[in-house]
């Protein structure tokens, strides 16, 4: 007979143990568990809105997982791959050797928090959590070797942490931050609340809309599995925050929010914006990345935090809602330009046709970030490729590792934020990011960054950079036009 | 000395700040000049005739002396100058 889940949950979501060999602090020590004091009885009110069982988990899973593996094996995904508009090729390539480590990055900081959590709910669903991203590493990367047969660019999904290539870099510092050299209480803050809930809709759900556009099926089934059970485990942060708020840590919870949401907005900006405004096929764009933030991030994200008791981050109006505006833009010329650098095949996605989209979508588009995209369309149309290589090297942000950015153009405004710290200077692109590192200058100070490296001779500013990005000549990005793009003006001209 | 100083590079009209690898016997009118050729015509417009580039200290008003060294300036490695286009009868 089998018995229900509202018959037993309750009283197995509370079971807990009173240690009697070891201390409580011997079995949770702060530094990984709790430093905040929180009680353990308030802890044991920890309670999931999203409440599964082991059986129940191992058989929705099942299910998701043969949905998501006979879409991919009805399609054949190399000759799809194979006819894919170049701008589609650049959002997989991307994607796959962006977010899979990251994924399986998350496998064990969810690990940590099903150890180190005090609430049994919270280490019930942590539990789950890792099963989760083993699922997503694994799916993800399955994926994306089916692609290895025709581009190199997915040797990338394994290779790329492996490398200390620049973006690699950028992410690394990003979530190790977060998520992986913290306690168990702020890692769930800054992982499940502020980056899950605030973010993986806009790189799953978002830009599985515009897979369906373009008709790439497996895609977008692979992204929303992939966001199903985000749509869960995200739901640790939210009883999470209650206990913080509830014993008095409202301010630090707050905190903790204000510094993953900053952190993980400047890695989603350059990599779902770019995907979203300048990747997707024109035809086939759901929304701008604009737009995609205003439904999932500032409206539903904004809802979450209310609800809880908390506040918008201090620099929402000032900072994050022009950044929605510039930032991505910005990116997209450095990536471009300095493709070979990356392991994808880049596009410029600044066509005549894509231009007018872009000054819709975002008005002062073509005075601004256009300005430099006049000079760069104007030598791919003449032919002169000596001038689409760059010969000098960006500096990029101590704090975001991209590069250190602001508005082009007629309306130009770059600022240096910068800091000088036990005789070392520490550059920032924004006021925000500098005030992340000035929370705590010893997490921070430590480290040197891609532009660091270069400044003090670490890295070559040569050939050298190559070698030391481990990135062979083959393995360098290139236009993924081949410079076409700018036919339609050459042809004007 | 070392013969090579850093400096971070604030473009008038470009998206980002840029590394210049300068001399510390650099004068500023050598300073812009190193970075126009990497700049301009890649990611800004070669600045018009009649138009010069002028360097000042990020954020400042002023502009330093065309004559000036950048072992004479004060600047540390990676300080930041913007690099400004100033018609020739303002400059």
């Amino acid at each position: 007979m089998e018995i229900k889940n509202a018959d037993w949950y309750d009283l197995l979501q509370d079971t807990n143990w009173t240690p009697k060999y070891v201390t409580e602090e011997e079995l949770f020590p702060p530094q990984l568990s709790d430093p905040y004091g929180i009680p353990v009885s308030e802890w044991e009110t920890f309670d999931e809105p999203y409440k599964v069982t082991y059986r129940d988990y191992v058989k929705t899973q099942r299910e998701k997982d043969v949905g998501a593996y006979s879409v991919k094996a009805a399609v054949s995904r190399v000759d799809f791959y194979k006819q894919s508009d170049p701008g589609w090729k650049a959002v997989l390539q991307m994607h796959f050797g962006a977010v899979p480590f990251l994924e399986y990055g998350s496998v064990s900081a969810f690990a940590r928090i099903t150890r180190f959590g005090k609430g049994p709910g919270m280490r019930n669903m942590a539990s789950f959590g890792t099963l989760d991203e083993i699922r997503h590493t694994q799916i993800q990367m399955y994926f994306a070797y089916e692609f290895l047969s025709v581009d190199r660019a997915f040797d990338w999904c394994q290779k790329g942490p492996n490398t200390d290539n620049w973006v690699i870099m950028s992410e690394r510092h990003c979530f190790d931050d977060i998520e992986h050299t913290r306690d168990a209480v702020t890692s769930a803050v800054m992982l499940n609340f502020a980056f899950e809930q605030g973010f993986t809709n806009l790189q799953f759900v978002a830009l599985s809309a515009d897979a369906k556009r373009y008709g790439d099926f497996s895609f977008a089934t692979m992204l929303q599995t992939v966001q199903s059970d985000e749509a869960r485990h995200s739901q640790i942060g939210e009883p999470l925050i209650e206990i913080l708020v509830r014993n008095g840590r409202k301010e630090e919870a707050q905190k903790l929010v204000d510094i993953s949401f900053w952190r993980v907005w400047k890695q989603f900006s350059a990599l779902s914006g770019i995907a979203f405004d300048y990747y997707t096929p024109l035809a086939h764009r759901e929304f701008s990345l604009k737009e995609f933030v205003q439904e999932f991030v500032t409206t539903q994200f904004l809802r979450n935090l209310k609800a809880l008791g908390l506040e918008k981050p201090w620099y929402w109006e000032e900072h994050f809602l022009p950044d929605v505006e510039t930032y991505h833009h910005a990116q997209q010329i450095g990536i471009y330009m300095y493709r070979d650098t990356e392991w994808w095949d880049p596009i410029a996605g600044v066509s005549p046709q894509e231009r007018e989209w872009l000054e819709k979508k975002y008005p002062g588009w073509n005075d601004t970030f256009g300005k430099v995209w006049d000079v760069i369309t104007e030598n791919a149309a003449q032919g002169r490729t000596e001038r689409l290589t760059p010969t000098i090297i960006p500096v990029m942000c101590g704090m975001t590792g991209f590069e250190l950015t602001g508005v082009a153009g007629s309306k130009w405004n770059v600022k240096d934020y910068t800091l000088d710290l036990d005789g070392r200077r520490y550059h920032f692109g924004s006021p925000v990011d500098k005030w992340i590192f000035e929370q705590d200058p010893a997490r921070y100070k430590n480290y040197y960054g891609f532009t660091d490296r270069l400044a003090n001779g670490m890295i070559p500013a040569d050939e050298g950079l190559f070698e030391y990005m481990d990135m062979s000549p083959e393995e360098r990005g290139t236009c993924g036009m081949g410079f076409k793009w700018a036919d339609p003006v050459k042809r004007a001209a | 000395m070392s013969d090579t100083f850093a400096l971070g590079c604030n473009y008038e009209g470009d998206y980002g700040l840029k590394m210049l690898y300068v001399s510390p016997d650099s004068t500023m009118k050598e300073v812009a000049d190193i970075a126009r050729q990497h700049i301009a015509g890649v990611f800004v417009a070669e600045p018009k005739p009649g138009v010069e580039l002028r360097v000042r200290r990020h954020g400042e008003e002023e502009f330093l002396p065309e004559s000036l060294k950048v072992s004479e300036a004060g600047f540390i490695q990676m300080d930041t100058v913007d690099i400004i286009h100033v018609s020739a009868a303002q400059a």
